[in-house]
C-alpha cells in the first residue's frame, strides 16, 4: 500500500466522523441508538440528487437547503414520534427507529429506483497533489469539515449556555426540567442538530461514492463503530476514532483486498465491544 | 413494557400461557400439528410451498421471541444464525453428500455453535449495545461469506436437486419443525427457566439479588433461540435450494422475525404464530409483486405498533375478550 492509500484512508475517515457525530450526540443526550440515522444520511443524498435533477443545483449549492430541510425534519420527528417512544422503554426506541429505516429504504427505492446513484460535483473527481500524495478534493473537504464541525460541536457543548443546558438534560432530564430547562425542546433540537450533521455527511458521501437505497445499513454500522470506539458522547473521541478507523480500513484493504473493506470495520467494532464493554459506557461524558 | 413488580406478578398469574397452561397448550399444539400434517395430502403445490415457508417463519418468530420477548435481549442479527444454519447444511450436502435429515441436525447445531462462539462478547453487552453487537456480528459474517470462495462467494451455493425432498415431504418437515419450535417456546415459557428469564428481562439487578445467575440465563436463552434459528435456516435452505450471502444472511430475517413477534405480541406463545401468519400471508404473498409497498407496510406497522400497541395484537384481543366476558357477567348480575 502506498502513502496515497493511507492518506486517503484517513480522509475517508473524515466521512465516518461526519456520519458518527449526529449518532453520538443522539446516543449521548437521548440515550437512543437511532437506527434511522443511516437513512437520514442517505435521505440527504437523495434530496440533493432531487434538487440537482429538478433545479439543476450542484451538490454543494444544494447543501444549505438540504441541511435546513434535515434539521426541520429531525425536529418534527422527535416532537411527533420519538419522545413518546423513549418514554415507553429503551428497546421501543430501537424497534421504532428500525421501522423508520425500513420505511425510508422503501421510499428511496420507490422514488429513485434501486440503481446506484451519485451526486455530480466538480470536486468529486478532481484531486490535490501535495508532496507526491494525491488526495481527492471531496474527501479533503470531508476531512476539513469533520475537524471543524467536531471542534465546533465540542466548544458549543462545553462553553455555551445552550451547551450547558444540553449537558444538564443529558445527565438527568428530570432535574434539568426542575431547573427550568425545557427538556423536550432540547431533545428535539438535539435530533435536529444530528439530522443536520447527517445531511452534511450525506451530501459529501454522495459526491465521494455512489449510493443505493440500502446504503444506510453500512453507513449506520460504520457510524456506530466510530461512536463505540470513540466513546459515547465524546465528540473529540469520535473525531479520533473516525479518522483512525479510516486508516485501519485502508491498511486492511491493502493487506487483504478491496472486498474486505467493510469486514475490517465490523471486526474492529466487534472486538472493541468484546474487549472494552465497560470502557465504552465509562466514556459517557457529554 | 417495563412493569412495576406488583403488576408484573399479576400479569404472570393472569397470563393463560404461563405455567399452569403448559399441559393444555401442549395438547392443543399436538392436535394442531396433527391437523396440519393431515391437511398436507389435500394441498396443491402452491399451498404446500406456502405452508412449508410459513412453518419455517413460525420457528423463526418463536426463536426471536424466546431471546427478545422472554429474556429482553433484542437481536438485530437474526441473519447470522439463519445463514450459518443454511450454509453449514448446504456445504455438507454439496461437498459430502449429506442427506437432508442429518443436514437439519447440522443446521441446528451450527446455530447453537455460533451462539456459543459469540456468547463471550455478546453477553457482556446489554440493551441497545446487545442489539448493535448482534447486528455487527451478522454483517461481519455476511461480509466474510461474500469473500469466501469455497462457499461460492457472492454467487452462493446450490443444494444438489437429488438431495432435496419432494414438496409434500418439505411441507411435512415444516409441520414437524414448527411443532418443535412452538413446543420449545411452550416448555421454556412454562418452566422455572422461563420465569427466571422474565425476571432478568424486567429487572436484571433485582433478579441477581434473588440469586438468579443472570448471565447463565441469558446464555441459555441465546443458545436455545439460536438452535431454533439454525433449524429455521436449514428449512429455508431446503425451500430455496440455491442461496447467497446477501439473501441468506441479510437484514430481511431480522425484519420478518421482529415484525411477526411485535405485531402478534412480544413474550407470548400465540403472538408470534398469529404474527407470522398475518405478516407472511399479507406481506409476502398478497403483496409479493409490490416489494416496495410491502416494505412500506412492514416499516409502518412496526412504528404504529410500538407507538400505539407496544404489547402486540394478541394480548389486546385477549384483554378485549376478557373485558366482554366481565361485562356480560356483570349484566347478568
Amino acid at each position: 500500500m502506498s502513502a496515497t492509500d493511507l492518506v486517503n484512508g484517513v480522509l475517508i475517515g473524515g466521512l465516518y466522523v461526519l456520519v458518527a457525530l449526529g449518532l453520538s450526540l443522539v446516543f449521548g443526550v437521548l440515550r437512543l441508538i437511532n437506527l434511522a440515522h443511516g437513512a437520514l444520511v442517505v435521505g440527504a443524498a437523495y434530496l440533493a440528487l432531487w434538487l440537482s435533477n429538478e433545479a439543476g443545483l450542484q451538490a454543494f449549492a444544494a447543501l444549505p437547503l438540504v441541511v435546513v430541510a434535515a434539521a426541520v425534519f429531525g425536529y418534527a420527528l422527535q416532537r411527533v414520534l420519538l419522545t413518546d417512544l423513549l418514554l415507553k422503554a429503551p428497546e421501543v426506541g430501537i424497534v421504532g427507529t428500525f421501522g423508520l429505516a425500513v420505511i425510508a429504504e422503501a421510499a428511496f427505492a420507490a422514488g429513485f429506483t434501486s440503481n446506484a446513484q451519485g451526486l455530480s460535483s466538480s470536486l468529486g473527481s478532481s484531486g490535490v497533489t501535495i508532496a507526491g500524495v494525491t488526495m481527492r478534493s471531496s474527501l479533503l473537504l470531508a476531512f476539513a469539515l469533520a475537524v471543524v464541525l467536531s471542534l465546533g460541536l465540542h466548544l458549543v457543548i462545553r462553553r455555551t449556555r445552550p451547551g450547558t443546558a444540553l449537558r444538564a438534560a443529558a445527565a438527568n432530564p428530570a432535574t434539568a426540567a426542575l431547573m427550568g430547562i425545557n427538556v423536550n425542546q432540547i431533545f428535539a433540537l438535539t435530533l435536529a442538530l444530528a439530522a443536520a450533521l447527517a445531511a452534511v455527511a450525506g451530501v459529501l458521501d454522495g459526491v465521494s461514492a455512489s449510493f443505493v437505497p440500502t446504503s444506510d445499513q453500512a453507513l449506520l454500522l460504520t457510524g456506530i463503530a466510530v461512536v463505540v470506539v470513540g466513546g459515547v458522547g465524546n465528540v473529540l473521541g469520535t473525531l479520533v476514532a473516525g479518522l483512525g478507523l479510516g486508516l485501519v480500513q485502508a491498511i486492511g484493504v491493502g493487506l487483504f483486498g478491496g472486498g474486505y473493506s467493510n469486514l475490517v470495520i465490523y471486526v474492529v467494532f466487534f472486538v472493541t465491544l468484546a474487549v472494552r464493554p465497560s470502557g465504552l459506557l465509562a466514556g459517557r461524558s457529554l | 413494557m417495563r412493569l412495576s413488580p406488583a403488576s408484573w406478578a399479576r400479569a404472570v398469574v393472569e397470563d393463560p400461557w404461563g405455567r399452569t397452561g403448559a399441559a393444555s397448550s401442549f395438547a392443543a399444539l399436538v392436535a394442531a400439528g396433527g391437523v396440519a400434517f393431515a391437511l398436507g395430502g389435500t394441498l396443491g403445490d402452491y399451498g404446500l410451498n406456502l405452508g412449508a415457508t410459513l412453518f419455517a417463519y413460525v420457528v423463526l418468530a418463536e426463536a426471536w421471541n424466546i431471546l427478545a420477548g422472554l429474556s429482553g435481549q433484542v437481536s438485530l442479527g437474526v441473519g447470522a444464525f439463519v445463514g450459518v444454519g443454511a450454509y453449514a447444511m448446504g456445504l455438507l450436502m454439496v461437498h459430502d453428500g449429506l442427506g437432508w435429515l442429518p443436514g437439519l441436525v447440522v443446521a441446528t447445531a451450527a446455530g447453537g455453535a455460533l451462539a456459543l462462539a459469540l456468547a463471550v462478547p455478546l453477553l457482556r453487552l446489554r440493551g441497545d449495545y446487545f442489539a448493535v453487537g448482534t447486528l455487527a456480528a451478522s454483517l461481519a459474517l455476511q461480509a466474510w461469506l461474500l469473500n469466501w470462495s469455497f462457499a461460492g462467494g457472492s454467487s452462493g451455493i446450490s443444494i444438489p436437486i437429488a438431495a432435496v425432498p419432494s414438496l409434500l415431504a418439505l411441507y411435512e418437515i415444516g409441520v414437524v419443525v414448527a411443532v418443535i419450535g412452538v413446543g420449545t417456546a411452550i416448555v421454556v415459557r412454562g418452566s422455572r427457566f422461563g420465569l427466571r428469564l422474565l425476571a432478568v428481562r424486567e429487572h436484571e439487578e433485582a433478579a441477581a439479588s434473588l440469586s438468579v445467575d443472570t448471565r447463565r440465563q441469558r446464555l441459555y436463552a441465546l443458545v436455545v433461540s439460536s438452535l431454533l434459528m439454525g433449524l429455521a435456516g436449514g428449512t429455508f435452505a431446503l425451500l430455496q435450494v440455491s442461496f447467497e450471502p446477501n439473501g441468506m444472511l441479510g437484514l430481511n430475517w431480522t425484519i420478518s422475525a421482529l415484525l411477526m413477534v411485535v405485531v402478534g405480541g412480544t413474550g407470548t406463545i400465540l403472538g408470534p404464530i398469529a404474527g407470522a401468519i398475518f405478516v407472511y400471508y399479507v406481506v409476502a404473498t398478497e403483496l409479493a409483486n409490490y416489494p416496495t409497498a410491502s416494505f412500506f407496510l412492514e416499516g409502518g406497522l412496526l412504528v404504529l405498533i410500538v407507538r400505539f400497541a407496544p404489547r402486540g395484537v394478541v394480548p389486546l384481543v385477549f384483554d378485549g375478550v376478557r373485558a366482554a366476558a366481565r361485562r356480560r357477567h356483570a349484566a347478568r348480575g
